[in-house]
């Protein structure tokens, strides 16, 4: 995929390790140490051993599977609404390129605040039944569709547009001609990765009251510590995500969809002044506090539980005991900023690390590459548990829950980014017999990582949030499961407000030291 | 409806410069100029000198910064509008996702023809591309590729022609093969036609007039007429007024293109 060294330097000496065992033992020798292992630790209550596994998976049969096809049908649901939503948005954006930017800031924003608030708030909502779940499963994925179709619907070259335009037709030409066509492959990446995260989504919108579902099982596994049963759930969902993820995968290479085309030239940015930015911040914030009371009022929400933005304030500002309140809210965003940072820098910093690695050695790429694209479909809600449960409640479990939510997306990014380092300029530093490593493949690599770091910015939001609320009861995760189950709604749209918030500001961040670095080492890239 | 099929193109103080105030790159200095209908006109002129741009003005796909171009007796963007004018690009931009014949199909819907099958396969004959119908661009080589392009240019059955650098990407004997087979499949249309190249003797052999373009912003520095009788056959090319006009256009870039080395003389 990457680079191949000369023939030369090939070393036959894995390949002949290999032969010494016989076909397919490896497998088995992982079972057999991990029961090993299982029995070894039995008192920590960490690991369920496979025959452990594979015992509750026969009992309990036919509840699991219940389970299973309630979850999955809401995770479908919400896969159409949410990727159509995801389309349909990506499409305005193009339409209507002035309102392009508010709508991404937008899209985002919603996209940062966590399942584990909207979740109860939606219970609230909806009342018993489906809705949440559904509504959760489109939220998780409308925003991982949005952005590669808005970059395959503009990934074109200029050449195309320029021919639709030598006939004089018009926009709707160029969108039936050039764009949708070439966004098709986005689009397809996009749903690859919103399949699992549907399942994601539907699982925890079950935590929050549901009558049935995986996410109900999980929630009553880990109250009783029932190890056994917890470890099957957490296979169960990884099963059926990764089969969620192939199928897809699979219906792309059906369709014999044209490879993206990679983008070498794309449209300028335009100069920005600090003051328009400004400008667009404060035109985001207000549409951002419009929408959220206008859509209030015009649903009629009561003020109960549907808080607008001017009770927020006086929540945490004018009200008697705002002080206490804001103190609380704080100390758990500051609990949980220690564990989210270190946790996002570990992850994005492994994987782009690891990728790197890889790219000195392909032949083991070409075993890591498949085998993190399969864990990375694996649901948070599903492994954070039991890597708490590994790590311990303390700070490491919490890290560790965040930097493996990030790890995996980002090596595979980066081993994307390194891919397109141009063939001819790897032959150049091959004929020097240098290594490209630093000087070529770390540039080509940088915009794929600070794409995911972007992309990252929600993920270690969710994964935070999520092990704090199943498993460490601590920081804003727990802080707002609390507020939940005791109606405390003004705490709860605090939260909310204050967690959008920091999201689109670590956003922002990000992106100035994107561009900051990415005009020096790839200014060609810089395009969005 | 139609003023003429063979439209003249006139350009009046046409000027085209690019970039903010301060920093601003003229691209091509104010030209008067008249290319006649029907004619091949061959713009010639070193690597970044604003022939793409002139060709690109004249299309309509920028608008001049200053002056006005009329082809017949509209406006560039009217004929295209009308889908009056065809580019074969540089880089054949031939859309991926289409096989050759849907690709060349493409040049009459978007020129609003109507469906014509026989047409697309006739015009994928004449360049050379039959039995290759159903492939993708991806499969085909640089050539075919250029080829299918200007296939497509030819299948909206344009007034206008504009060729920039539709040769660049092509092997010498291929470029020449194209170079003696295409003229004819345009000659048939007797659109008017605009020809960029960095090849003298395509220039030559191809146009009925070369017009040498000094370096950045381009100016004409020599417009030479070529008398050369049509078709331009093997013994038109090994004709003295043939290697004498070459020479004629490859003086006239050498004295433009590097003054200092003129001078030295």
């Amino acid at each position: 995929m990457t680079t191949r060294r000369p023939a030369l330097s090939r070393d036959p000496a894995p390949r002949a390790a290999a032969r010494s065992l016989p076909r397919g033992s490896g497998p088995l020798l992982v079972l057999l140490l991990w029961e090993a292992l299982a029995r070894a630790t039995a008192s920590g209550f960490i690991i369920a051993a496979p025959s452990q596994i594979v015992h509750h998976l026969a009992t309990h049969a036919e509840l699991l599977l219940r389970a299973l096809g309630t979850t999955g049908w809401a995770a479908l649901r919400g896969f159409v609404w949410g990727n159509l939503a995801g389309v349909l948005l990506a499409l305005a954006a193009v339409l209507v390129p002035r309102g392009e930017r508010l709508l991404s800031t937008l899209a985002l924003l919603v996209f940062c605040l966590p399942l584990v608030a909207t979740g109860p708030i939606l219970r609230v909502l909806y009342g018993p039944g489906a809705g949440p779940q559904v509504t959760l499963a489109a939220l998780a994925v409308y925003y991982t569709t949005f952005l590669p179709v808005l970059v395959g619907l503009r990934a074109a070259p200029q050449g195309w547009f320029d021919l639709v335009r030598s006939y004089g037709r018009g926009r709707m030409t160029e969108l039936r001609e050039v764009r949708l066509p070439a966004a098709l492959p986005y689009l397809v990446a996009g749903l690859q990765i919103a399949a699992p995260a549907a399942f994601l989504g539907a699982m925890v919108g079950e935590f929050t009251g549901a009558e049935r579902g995986l996410g109900v099982l999980t929630v009553r596994a880990l109250r009783a510590l029932d190890l056994p049963a917890t470890w099957s759930i957490a296979g169960l969902a990884a099963a059926v995500s990764m089969l969620a993820f192939a199928a897809v995968g699979w219906l792309g290479r059906r369709l014999d969809l044209a490879p993206p085309e990679v983008l070498l030239a794309p449209p300028v940015v335009r100069g920005r002044r600090a003051w328009s930015g400004l400008a667009e911040a404060a035109l985001a914030l207000g549409v951002t506090l419009l929408v959220w009371k206008g859509s209030m009022a015009v649903f009629g929400l009561p003020r109960f539980f549907a808080r607008r933005p001017e009770d927020v304030w006086s929540y945490l500002v004018t009200a008697p005991g705002a002080g206490a309140q804001r103190q609380r809210l704080f100390a758990a965003l500051g609990e949980t900023l220690v564990l989210a940072v270190p946790g996002y820098l570990a992850g994005l910093l492994l994987g782009a690390g690891l990728a790197l690695a890889l790219a000195l050695r392909p032949r083991l790429a070409g075993a890591v590459i498949p085998l993190s694209i399969a864990l990375r479909s694996i649901p948070i809600v599903a492994t954070a548990p039991l890597i708490v449960w590994a790590l311990g409640r303390g700070a490491t479990g919490s890290i560790a829950v965040v930097a493996t939510m990030i790890f995996f997306p980002t090596l595979i990014a980066c081993q994307h980014g390194l891919a397109r380092t141009p063939r001819a300029v790897l032959d150049l530093f091959a004929v020097y017999d240098a290594s490209p490593l630093l000087r070529a493949q770390l540039p080509a690599m940088l915009p794929a990582f600070f794409a995911s770091a972007r992309m990252a910015i929600p993920a270690a939001i969710l994964a935070v949030t999520t092990a704090e609320w199943l498993a460490t009861g601590r920081g804003i995760g727990a802080l707002l499961a609390t507020v939940a189950s005791t109606s405390d709604y003004g705490m709860l749209w605090s939260a909310i407000a204050l967690i959008g918030l920091a999201s689109v500001l670590a956003h922002a961040l990000l992106a100035s030291v994107e561009r900051r670095i990415l005009s020096r080492t790839s200014a060609e890239q810089l395009a969005r | 409806m139609r003023m003429s099929a063979r439209p003249d193109i006139r350009l009046e103080g046409v000027a085209k410069s690019f970039g903010a105030a301060g920093r601003r790159i003229e691209a091509v200095a104010p030209v008067d100029l008249v290319l006649a209908g029907g004619q091949m006109t061959a713009l010639v002129g070193p690597s970044g000198c604003g022939k793409s741009t002139l060709l690109r003005l004249i299309a309509g796909l920028d608008a001049p910064t200053e002056g006005r171009i009329s082809i017949g007796a509209e406006t560039p963007d009217a004929l295209r509008r009308r889908a009056g004018l065809a580019v074969a690009f540089q880089d054949a931009a031939l859309l991926p996702w289409r096989t050759v014949e849907g690709n060349v199909a493409l040049g009459r819907a978007l020129a609003r023809k109507p469906r014509d099958p026989r047409a697309i396969r006739d015009l994928i004959a004449l360049v050379g591309l039959s039995g290759f119908g159903r492939r993708r661009p991806a499969e085909l080589s640089g050539g075919m590729r250029q080829r299918a392009a200007i296939a497509r240019a030819l299948a909206g059955e344009p007034d206008l022609l504009l060729l920039d650098e539709p040769f660049a990407a092509v092997d010498a004997l291929t470029r020449d093969r194209l170079n003696a087979e295409l003229p004819p499949l345009w000659e048939a249309r007797g659109a008017t036609s605009v020809l960029v190249t960095h090849s003298v003797a395509e220039a030559v052999r191809l146009s009925d007039r070369v017009l040498v373009l000094t370096p950045r912003p381009a100016r004409v520095a020599a417009d030479i007429a070529v008398p050369l009788p049509h078709p331009r056959n093997a013994d038109v090319l090994a004709s003295e007024d043939f290697r004498a006009l070459c020479s004629d256009v490859t003086e006239a870039l050498r004295v433009h293109q590097f003054p200092q080395s003129v001078a030295a003389q």
